[in-house]
């Protein structure tokens, strides 16, 4: 057996081909050692990856970018790698029935979102899973589409995804835009309504990568290239319909169990043969071109000063541009 | 120096600020329950936060610069020290973090980082304990039961009993607390195991 790769996750449907690839022992008939480890929060993954608690992530792009470039702690050597699922983010917003055929119905979408507002009596708190994620991204995007501004009509917090249910139900948030299952379990629960998301924003975006270290990709270069393979074919039977409802089982699972704890009609609506409540998330490993991949992305983080010209060739040397 | 400590482990967090409170220079705080971290900043602006590794509200601390909702004017930013890895990777690894606000030197923040490292290996080890010790325990109460359970039902001896448990721990690669909790699990209706 080859020497232990520690993977980052976090309670997201969107986990499954690594959790899949571990219970149905392909990791370890590719002869690689891997441990899957659930992390509370991004700020937990990112800190992982530079103080030697994780070998890798499944993360999304901004995260490793900012990684990378040393914006929340220290540089460390961290390239594009393996492409894991494409969509998924769901935005939804606190409302029933009725507020949802009120959004409907309202062709002008920056009056419906006032609307909206106005039964909360306060600024709507609109909540992502971390600064720098393709759904602060997306939802920034969203905003400004329906001509609502951001830093002025909204509040953002800041949360992992597991915890939106719990702060959508005591209040403390309106609305967000999270991965999957959480939009879902939220419509499911009849707490919120969906307005918008991955599909409507940035159709087919990549969305989850596995971002190995250097340091291990350099130490194991064989064992990378097997990894890539055994997570090929993981997301490969994560997409057939036939096995939706074992991959649903496995991540509803209890995490002592080695699942995720997730909610399973949930998980189900977004998987490939779901009802699409929401967004359905896919998974594909084909790696494109880095602008088809990244290039929206970077240009957002442009937009938000989050780089700067001199990071761009930095980031050029890493291959993410 | 105000040190606002930020665990839920209340136990931990009560050790940590008697060791801290030692040192008459450090005026330290505790987070309530149900505080968030950022609320907690916000209300009492301490110059250093140490947090539980695992609180899932790091994330908003750490996204506290660009969000206006913070209300935060003052900088928070993640501890680094970039000439003492190890130090560093001793912290993540012991389960404790630390913020900056302001612009602490690097050199105050160190011995607080140290000496939370030092408790929390400690509690670490303990828990570690504890949980071996409890396991062992349940493991012995399993076999135990298991064995009289055994004894009934084979109109058996202990030691027979024991023999029997012994074989097939040997011929299934398994410890005998093992197969006991399986024999109640299929015998034992009357307690879960």
């Amino acid at each position: 057996m080859s020497s232990l790769c520690r993977i980052g996750v976090l309670q997201l449907a969107d986990s499954a081909p690594v959790l899949v690839a571990h219970a149905r022992d392909i990791f370890s008939r590719y002869g690689l050692n891997i441990q899957p480890v659930v992390m509370p929060s991004w700020a937990n993954v990112a800190d992982g990856l530079v103080w030697n608690g994780l070998d890798g992530a499944l993360m999304f792009p901004p995260l490793a970018i900012m990684t990378a470039l040393g914006q929340r702690g220290r540089a460390i050597g961290l390239r594009p790698g393996l492409p894991v699922s494409r969509g998924g983010n769901s935005i939804v917003l606190r409302g029933q029935a009725a507020a949802q055929s009120a959004w409907i119905s309202e062709p002008d979408k920056k009056k419906a979102f006032h609307t909206w507002q106005s039964s909360l009596n306060r600024k709507p708190r609109l909540a992502v899973v971390h600064l720098y994620s393709t759904h602060y991204l997306i939802l920034t995007r969203f905003l400004k589409k329906i001509s609502v501004c951001r830093n002025t009509e909204t509040d953002i917090v800041v949360m992992p995804p597991a915890r939106m249910i719990e702060a959508l139900l005591g209040g403390e948030i309106d609305g967000f835009c999270a991965g999957p299952p959480w939009g879902a379990d939220a419509q499911l629960r009849h707490l919120a309504f969906a307005v918008s998301g991955s599909a409507a924003t940035v159709p087919d975006h990549l969305e989850k990568m596995l971002i190995l270290t250097d340091q291990w990709k350099m130490r194991y270069p064989d064992e990378t290239k097997r990894l890539y393979s055994a997570l090929s074919e993981a997301a490969i039977l994560c997409n057939q319909s036939e096995n939706s409802a074992s991959v649903a089982a496995l991540l509803s699972a209890k995490q002592e169990n080695n699942g995720l704890n997730l909610p399973e009609k949930a998980v189900r609506s977004v998987l490939s043969d779901g009802k699409n409540i929401t967004e359905t998330m896919s998974f594909n490993t084909h790696i494109q071109t880095p602008e088809l991949s990244f290039g929206w992305m970077i240009r957002d983080m442009l937009r938000e000063g989050w780089l700067t010209p001199d990071d761009l060739t930095k980031l050029s040397a890493l291959g993410w541009c | 120096m105000k040190v606002l400590l930020a665990d839920e482990n209340s136990h931990r967090a009560g050790a940590l600020a008697s060791l801290l409170e030692a040192d008459n220079t450090l005026d330290v705080v505790m987070l309530h329950p149900g505080t968030s971290l950022i609320d907690a900043v916000r209300i009492h602006i301490p110059d250093i936060v140490l947090v539980d590794i695992s609180r899932s509200d790091r994330d908003a601390l750490d996204s506290v610069r660009a969000l206006s909702a913070s209300g935060l004017e003052r900088p928070v930013a993640l501890f680094i020290d970039e000439d003492d890895e190890s130090l560093m990777e001793d912290a993540f690894a012991a389960g404790v973090c630390s913020y900056n606000v302001l612009n602490t030197p690097v050199k105050d923040v160190k011995p607080l980082l140290r000496s939370a490292i030092a408790l929390y290996r400690r509690f670490r080890q303990t828990s570690a304990e504890l949980q071996a010790a409890r396991k062992t325990l349940s493991d012995r109460e399993a076999t135990d039961r298991a064995k009289l359970l055994f004894m009934k039902n084979e109109c058996c001896k202990e030691d027979e009993a024991y023999r029997w448990f012994r074989k097939q721990a040997m011929e299934k690669s398994r410890k005998i607390a093992d197969i006991a909790k399986d024999y109640l699990a299929r015998h034992d209706r009357s307690t879960p195991v």
